[in-house]
């Protein structure tokens, strides 16, 4: 048996252990768990716990708002990353202070930003809003899981700064950073393992896929570890794939389920699709994601190995990566459904967030179809698309998992904080700069790949002019992603403490408001509007009468 | 719209809201600099703008780059958050 079966095998069956346990519990050990767990989250970190807030929707405000400043840092590093591709020196001038980046240690940087620093955030900062709500009872410890934001964040700045330069004073500080990542997450895994074990109702869908994404994160690193796979390739490769799977995409996948049903105000279209995408994404190999499992080999401190899968291993990855169109069909048809209902928003269909869903929703089945035929030529001797895997592996984050998490957020996000953002209007284009710069932005870095993939293919000699010229054009319309991560953190930040209240009704499209307007004579319908109406104030006839006037009695 | 009746035409003319200070400041310097640029080009065509013309080249093998002109517009946005973030949390 290969090595990837043979990790998947005990993946499964580690994950079906878990299942038993989670609905079972632990015995006569239950309670002592449980309150052990409750100490180590709370007292046994000493005076540091009262440096943050316990208030209802402070964990989840901290996850957000960091994990917009990520992205923020994210996009700025995958620009300069682009930039460098075509111009190699731009940034020399860094080297004085001992700073050298090239193209790709950017844009390897980028992707952690994006992934744990950006990504993670935000779905783990809305995963501790929904999850309690969905087990109608409250978060286990609000003031550990604010905490943890901070040590999650100082976790993402190391993993950026290996990126670049994985040995400081002989140090691989991979190691600490994965380390202090690794210490975060079991935190936040207790914090809501903890929560659900108080649940009042059967647990729906959307919170087993986030609960089950979430805890198959550390199984298949364990699986990886066990069987011995994560010293090989094909191994490093799998891992690399089954946390995007998981942790990424099936928490994603929970959290998109229930943001879709709560912001159009219909209920959830598919439950056996629902239930579908679950299976799936712990059963098979999502194809989306890098085509090596460098990730993987850096952040364990193993020696990175090529993707030299046998023949064997070939066919159970390439099998189980086609299966996973069905999951990712499932969610994709599910969300939109959703969002959709009965050609009827119940909810306001112009608030921030949904526009990003709905994109993240579009784009993840092309993106999965283009990556299942990328990651199925890496799997051969002589690979002919790898050229263009790094952009596809940006566009999967940028055009999937970013929109997913960051509509989820912001459409969270009157409910966590209790404001609504600044502006609904500046969301708006935000919206349109990060959505437009990565998909025009990328599209047109992927044809600069394709360009260079041909010109290296027909052997010319000097491939790079032409490229080069594209490459620039795709980096400068990607510029329109930082743009719009900073609009975005902008609106939150300020919404924080100018927005105005949840509980407070907000106008749509005009900011004339008016809800009744008295007729008293017969009058056009611009003066009504000019008199501050919209569509939706209810004009109120008035009686006249031809009596004379008189004074008012008191 | 109809210019029939006499009070038609002053019931919608009438503005309401001015443009803040801040903006008229801000346009009014801009339009300044640029009509001092134009001054200094007819009056000494042939010459450098004092200061600039001096601390320009300390930047020069720095930012030869275009990249720095995405850079610049970055930071921008950062420190403008980091701003907000200070005046907010630090205003009554």
């Amino acid at each position: 048996m290969g090595d990837v079966l043979t990790s998947l095998i005990l993946f499964w069956g580690l994950m079906l252990l878990t299942y038993f346990l989670m609905q079972n519990g632990l015995s006569i050990f239950n309670d002592v768990t449980k309150s052990m767990s409750h100490f180590m989250l709370e007292k046994a970190l000493g005076p540091g716990i009262d440096l943050v807030e316990g208030r209802d929707g402070s964990a989840s405000k901290a996850w957000f708002i960091q994990g917009m400043l990520w992205l923020i840092a994210a996009s700025t590093l995958a620009f300069e990353g682009l930039w460098l591709k075509q111009d190699p020196t731009a940034l020399h001038s860094l080297s004085a202070w001992g700073y050298d980046p090239t193209a790709s240690s950017l844009i390897y940087a980028s992707t952690y930003a994006a992934l744990y620093g950006g990504i993670g955030m935000l779905l783990i900062g809305s995963s501790l809003h929904i999850m309690p709500r969905l087990a109608g009872t409250e978060l286990a410890s609000e003031r550990n899981a604010t905490l943890v934001s901070f040590l999650w964040t100082l976790s993402v700045l190391i993993l950026v700064v290996a990126a670049h330069d994985s040995e400081i004073l002989g140090v691989n500080i991979f190691l600490i950073g994965t380390g202090m990542h690794a210490l975060g997450f079991i935190a936040i895994v207790i914090n809501l393992l903890l929560t659900i074990s108080d649940r009042q109702r059967a647990l729906p869908v959307p919170g087993w896929l986030i609960i089950m994404g979430m805890l198959a994160d550390p199984i298949s690193i364990a699986a990886t570890i066990i069987t011995g796979s994560i010293q090989t390739g094909s191994g490093q490769w799998l891992l690399a794939h089954m946390v995007g799977g998981t942790f990424f995409f099936a928490t994603a996948a929970g959290v998109a389920l229930y943001v879709s049903s709560s912001a159009s105000g219909n209920p959830l279209w598919s439950r056996s699709l629902g239930a579908a995408t679950l299976v799936g994404a712990l059963a098979t190999i999502n194809p989306v994601g890098g085509s090596n499992g460098m990730m993987a080999a850096d952040m364990l401190g193993v020696t990175f190995e090529q993707l030299q899968p046998s023949s064997q291993d070939s066919i159970v990855m390439a099998f189980l990566m086609a299966l996973a169109i069905i999951p990712i069909m499932a969610l994709a048809a599910n969300v939109m459904m959703t969002l959709r209902g009965g050609d009827a928003f119940i909810e306001n269909p112009d608030s921030a967030g949904i526009s990003e869903l709905n994109l993240g929703a579009s784009m993840l089945l092309p993106l999965a179809v283009a990556s299942l035929f990328v990651q199925s030529d890496a799997l051969s001797a002589a690979p002919e698309l790898s050229g263009m895997a790094p952009t596809l592996l940006l566009m999967g984050i940028w055009l999937v998992l970013v929109p997913i998490s960051l509509g989820a957020a912001l459409h969270l996000f009157p409910t966590v904080t209790g404001r609504n953002l600044l502006s609904r209007n500046r969301a708006r284009w935000a919206y349109w700069m990060m959505g437009g710069g990565a998909f025009v932005g990328l599209t047109v870095s992927i044809m600069s790949d394709l360009i260079d993939m041909s010109l290296i293919e027909a052997a010319v000699e000097d491939s790079s002019a032409l490229s080069a010229d594209v490459q620039a054009v795709g980096a400068i319309l990607f510029y329109g992603v930082a743009v719009g991560a900073i609009m975005h953190s902008l609106n939150a930040v300020s919404g924080l403490f100018r927005g105005t209240r949840a509980n407070v009704d907000r106008a749509t499209s005009s900011s004339i408001t008016m809800e009744e307007y008295s007729l008293v004579s017969p009058t056009s319908v611009r003066k009504i509007l000019a008199g501050g109406a919209n569509l939706d104030t209810t004009v109120v006839p008035v009686g006249e009468s031809e009596d004379a006037g008189s004074a008012t009695e008191l | 719209m109809s210019e029939s009746g006499s009070g038609a035409v002053g019931e919608f003319i009438q503005g309401e809201e001015e443009p803040s200070s801040s903006w008229v400041v801000l346009a009014f310097g801009l339009v300044t600099s640029l009509t001092l640029l134009v001054l200094h080009g007819i009056l000494y065509p042939s010459r450098d703008l004092p200061v600039i013309s001096e601390i320009l080249p300390v930047f020069d093998g720095v930012f030869d780059s275009g990249i720095w002109f995405f850079i610049l517009g970055i930071m921008v946005g950062v420190f403008t958050i980091i701003a907000t973030m200070m005046t907010e949390a630090t205003s009554e």
